[in-house]
Parts: structure tokens; sequence; C-alpha cells
């Protein structure tokens, strides 16, 4: 049955009509393309956003300098709670509390020969890098060695660096000396940065800084904890811990204020429900044009089995088989399918593929002031297309099959006279 | 070859449609038959039953000795494929098959590989002065031209019996003529042919007459088609 001569009427039938051939590909490419177009823009977009948050790691917590909100026993409201060493030691005397990483913030001015830039200089640990998600793009962030010897390390970032190298024959600053308020401090690396306008942000290890400065005053302290999963847990922690600092510094537990605690965890588990709202919303769409392509490839192919009824007729009157006739025509719309869903296939994801290395280079989708990307890796799973492809190409087989079902079991005379 | 004993066919409509009332026709093997009758007396519809290509309610009919009744749509496609050879008025060719590909389309159906497939259509076409033509589609073809393709098809497969179902009726005089000369000389060797007209003139160059009027034979002719004088109009 399936042999040459079979196959060789089958491709000249399609050959022979081009334009049938040709509009029920279409509709079957045309849907595949744009379904793997959507699913990979969905996924693009997800990407993007949840890039921006995988390096960060996800137990910490930061807890925030702040102004009470209510006057509590004989304080007025108003008054700015600094942290300070007895907060770090109450935190590592818990025992969710992994590692605290307190920040030590220092304004000054960087000095580097003949060019000048304030900055920010932040006295870090090396857990901070995890943390904050901090990219470094050349050298390397502070390490423990720095750390146990308090070496004048720093780590600048990216804005700075360009700064400090424009006009210069210097192609790296890494090795570099350069002064902050007159210390001076050996570049170690440079980080991507979040900085804005004229800033810069610069890290130094934290045991460093606080040998020069002696500080017991903190804006910001931050801490990874263990054990905490889920979001109920979190959120008494959150609550308890909010409680005893409260108590430390003497404001109202009740007050609103006072210090702000920040859980990278509850945050995430928040935007990971945003993400699943989003992959649902992108699947409901996708499978929405999954529909409308079988609607559309099987309403063609209703047509053309209908168009062809007269001959249908005439082959039965020169002595086709049922059989014959039924399966010369599931594997025309078969074949047709099968390559033209093929063709919407490789084209999707061609073009997604182009899209994204492009992308690639020109950094487009990117805010440059954030540096965050909002569409990243625009590519879809190849097993869903593989999946949506058969989909389409079953459906429309099925759907040609039961007008070609019709005229084949109606008597000759009818089929031949059709229309 | 043909015998039909009290065939009753209705058409179930809007309205119940009796066609044929009570046929009874024999035709032997070898014969030249055609049936006349007005519009609407019933002519395509007994044609269609005795190709098989329409069922009947009531009544046998034999087919070669065979019995045509409650057949399987496969063993209906073998009868028509072995037995048969089919023409009509709209010639019924696949548009978008070439002359050659139709006259060899039945032959497929045999299970006759392609080459000779190829092989036995082209013989036929060159029958019919054909050969220069084997390559043009239907729509590239004269009306006498596509029904010489028809003739062609209905014969490669050397049937038993020809049915035409109009076989001039979309053709002018001349070539009329020259179709019935064809269809007559395939008579001739030897193959029972039923014709169904409503020309006279075609009527006359059979060997036999059947005349229906609204569903029943009314009388059958025996005629003496060589009496006719070809150089004459046949309309
Ligand atoms: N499929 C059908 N359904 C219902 N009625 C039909 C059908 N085919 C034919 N008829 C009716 O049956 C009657 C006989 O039709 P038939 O085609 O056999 O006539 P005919 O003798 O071939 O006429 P003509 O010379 O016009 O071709 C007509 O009245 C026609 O309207
Ligand atoms: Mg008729």
């Amino acid at each position: 049955m399936f042999n040459k001569d079979f196959w060789s009427e089958i491709f000249m039938a399609l050959r022979r009509n081009k334009l049938r051939t040709i509009l029920t590909g279409f509709a079957i490419s045309w849907g595949i393309f744009m379904l793997i177009i959507l699913l990979s823009a969905g996924n693009g977009l997800k990407n993007g956003v949840t890039g921006n948050f995988a390096d960060r790691i996800k137990n910490t917590y930061t807890i925030w300098s702040s102004s009470t909100e209510l006057p509590y026993k004989g304080h007025k409201a108003g008054r700015f709670i600094i942290l300070n060493n007895k907060d770090i030691q109450f935190l590592e005397s818990l025992y969710e509390v992994e590692e605290v990483s307190p920040v030590l913030s220092k304004g000054g001015t960087l000095i580097f020969g003949e060019k000048s830039r304030s900055v920010s200089l932040e006295g870090v640990k090396p857990i901070y890098k995890n943390i904050q998600g901090i990219k470094i793009i050349e050298g390397r962030f502070i390490n423990e060695n720095d750390m146990k010897n308090k070496l004048k390390v720093i780590v600048i970032d990216k804005n700075t660096n360009e700064e400090l190298l424009r006009t210069t024959e210097e192609t790296s600053m890494i090795g570099k000396t350069v002064y902050i308020n007159d210390l001076g401090f050996k570049v170690i690396g440079v980080s991507k940065g979040m900085a804005f306008g004229e800033m810069g942000q610069c890290y130094a290890p934290y045991t460093t800084l606080q040998t020069i400065y002696n500080v017991n005053e903190y804006y910001q302290l931050t801490f990874t904890t263990k054990g905490l999963n889920t979001k109920e847990d979190n959120e008494t922690f959150k609550t308890e811990l909010k409680r005893k600092i409260a108590a430390i510094h003497d404001f109202s537990p009740e007050d609103q204020r006072g210090v702000w605690i920040d859980s990278e965890m509850i945050n995430s588990l928040e935007t990971m429900k945003i993400f699943n709202t989003i992959n649902i919303f992108i699947w409901i769409i996708g499978i929405a044009m999954l529909i409308s392509g079988v609607v559309g490839v099987s309403n063609i192919m209703r047509i053309t089995v209908k168009e062809r009824t007269n001959e249908i007729g005439i082959r039965k009157a020169l002595g086709a088989k049922p059989r014959s006739i039924l399966l010369s025509i599931v594997m025309e719309s078969l074949v047709i399918t099968t390559i033209f869903g093929y063709i919407g296939m490789i084209s999707g994801v061609g073009v997604m593929e182009i899209v994204n290395i492009i992308m690639g280079s020109s950094g487009a989708g990117v805010n440059t002031e954030m540096e965050m990307s909002v569409f990243v890796n625009p590519t879809v799973d190849i097993n869903i297309v593989v999946m949506a492809t058969l989909v389409l190409i079953i459906s429309g087989v099925a759907a040609g099959f039961a007008p070609a079902w019709n005229s084949v079991k109606v008597k000759p005379i009818e089929a031949m006279n059709y229309r | 070859m043909i015998k039909l004993e009290n065939i009753n066919k209705t058409y179930f409509g809007a309205q119940p449609l009796h066609v044929l009332k009570g046929i009874n026709l024999e035709v032997a093997e070898g014969e030249l038959v055609s049936i006349m009758g007005a519009s609407g007396s019933g002519k395509s519809t007994l044609l269609n039953i005795l190709g098989i290509l329409d069922n009947y309610d009531e009544g046998d009919y034999y087919l070669a000795g065979k019995l045509v009744k409650n057949l399987s749509e496969n063993q209906a496609a073998e009868f028509r494929n072995k037995l048969i050879g089919f023409i009509f008025q709209s010639f019924n060719l696949i548009p978008f098959k070439t002359a050659l590909e139709n006259v060899a389309l039945p032959l497929f159906y045999q299970g006759v590989n392609r080459k000779k497939r190829i092989m036995m259509a082209m013989e036929y076409l060159e029958r019919f002065g054909l050969k220069d033509w084997a390559e043009h589609y239907p729509n590239e073809l004269s009306g006498g031209q596509k029904q010489r393709v028809s003739i062609a098809r209905a014969l490669v497969t050397s049937p038993k019996i020809i049915l035409a179902d109009e076989p001039t009726g979309a053709l002018d005089s001349k070539t009329s003529a020259e179709v019935m000369q064809i269809l007559r000389e395939v008579n001739a060797s030897g193959i029972t042919m039923v014709i169904v007209t409503h020309e006279r003139g075609i009527a006359n160059l059979t060997k036999k007459i059947v005349h229906l009027k609204d569903g029943v034979i009314e009388s059958i002719e025996e005629n003496d088609p060589d009496k006719m004088d070809f150089t004459k109009e046949i309309k």
C-alpha cells in the first residue's frame, strides 16, 4: 500500500494543488509560529525579571534605621533609632541567625592621580555580595583573608572605574592604589554597581573600616538565616524580631516605624507569586492560540475535503476503494501539516534566536540606569513546541478525516454531482 | 451481460419521487443499446444503477451473471474497476491531472505499476489521436478532445461494458459524429455498450433503442445503423 507509487501520487496531488496546499500549510505554519513567538516572549519576560533576583540568596534580612512614629515611655515621637554593636550581639545570639553582615557606611572623596570622585564607601563582609546580588565584572570581591588581615582593599563600581580610566593610558584599575579621605586602598575588583548619578559605590572589608573608624553606629544591618523556609516562619520571625529590637531601643512594639525590617524571603515569595500569575497568563493565551490554530486548520481541512467531493466521486467511479481514498486524503493532510508545521516551528525558533542575538549584542531591553534586564533569553521549551505542533497536526488530520469519511460513504453518483 | 428484473427506484427527497417503476431489460454481450426518453424520464437514474453508482430499491440486477444487490463498497469498487467503463456528458476528468494521468488512473486502482500504466494510457491516447495532448490538463483541451480522453480512460482497463450518459451532450454535431464513430468502433471490438441520449440522431446509430417514459419502458426498437447515411448531419 505505502509503496513509491502511493507517495508519488500524494506528492503530485499536493504539487498540482499548490494554492490549496499553501493556504492550508500557511495556516499551520502561522499558528505554530505565533505560538512560539508568544511563549518565547513570555519566557523572556519571566527570565528577565527573575534573572535580576536570581543571584541573590533568599534567606537574608535587612534592618534599616528609621525614626519612631509613636511616643513611648517619655520618649517623643520622631526619635531616630540608630543600630549599634548591641544589636549585632543580639542578632548573633539568635538561633535562626546564621551570619550578621553589618554595613558600615562612610562618605568621602576618592582620589586617583588628578581625578577625584565622591563615593559612598561601605564596609561589608564577603557574604554581602550574595545578599545584594552584586555582580563582579573584573577582579574579585572582598574575601575572608581581607577580613582577617584587615587589608586596605577596595571594590569600585563600573562608573567610577570608567571615570578614573578616562583619558589615561591605563586599561585596568586592578592593583592601583586610590585614596579616600587620605587613606590608600588597593583596588581588587570592579562591580557592575547599582550606583545612581554622580555618586560612586565602593566596598571595603568591614573589619578594616571598623578598625579605622571605630564605628558603633549602623544605618543598615543585614544577616542570613537558617531554618526559615515558609512565609509563615518568616512572618513570625520578623514580628518577633521587631518586638525585641523595640525593647532594646526602648520604642513602642506597636510602632510601625522605628526600624524597617525587610525579608528577602518574603519578598521573593511575593515575586514568585507574580511570576506564577504571569506564567498562568502566558499559558492561557498560548492555549487559546493553539485552540484558534486548531479551529483554523480544521476549517481549512474541512473545506478542502468538501471541495474534493467531486474528485472523490470520480475516483470511486473508476474503481477506487474507500480505504484507498481515505488513506490518500489523510496522508496528504498529514504530509502538509507535518512539513508546514515543521517550517513554522523552525522559523519561530529561528526568529526568536535572532531576536536573542540582536538583544544580546545591543543590550536592548536592558534598563541601563538600573542595570536590570526586563527581557532575557526569550526561548521556549522545545518539548512544548513539539507537543503543540503535534496537537495541530493531529487535529488537522482528524478534522479532514470526518468530511473525507462522509464523501467516501455516500454513493459515488452523489459525490460526483455534489454542488 | 446485463439483466434487469422489475427494478424500482424512488428518490426520497422533500417529496418521494418514484423514478423507475419496474424496469425489465436484457442486454446481451456485445450489444449496442441506446436509452431514449424525455428529460426527467429516469434515463440517468437507470444508467447509474447499471454502473453501480447508485442503488435501487426493488428487483434484481445481474451483471455478468452476478447479482448486484447490497454490495459492500469494496465489492462495488471491484465491479466498477474491472467490468465497467464510464463516459459522462461533463467528462468528469480530474482537473489537476494531465490527460495521460487521467487515463492511467483506473490502472492505479488495479495495482498496475507506474511504468506499465503510463505505457498503456499512452497507447489508448494514441489510438484516439491524442498523443500530442498527453501532457495537457483538461482545461487546455476542447470538448471533443476531453470526451476522447474520457473514452480512453473508460477503455484502458479493457472493461466488458461501457456506460455512456449523453456522451455527445456537450459537443457540437461534427464532434458528436466523431465521438459516435469511435464508440461504434469500440462496440465493434466486442464491448457491450449502453448509451443514454435524448437525440434521435444518436440513437439511430445504435442497434437497439430503449424508449423510457415516466419510469417505465415504453418500447424497444430494433434499428440498423448501417442504413444511416454518415455524410448527413446526425442531428
Ligand atoms: N438525487 C436525486 N434526488 C432526488 N431526485 C432526483 C435525484 N436525481 C434525479 N432526481 C429526479 O429523478 C427524475 C429522473 O432523473 P434523471 O436524472 O434520471 O432523468 P433523465 O432522464 O436523465 O433526465 P435528463 O434527460 O434531463 O438528464 C427527475 O425528476 C429528477 O428530478
Ligand atoms: Mg440525465
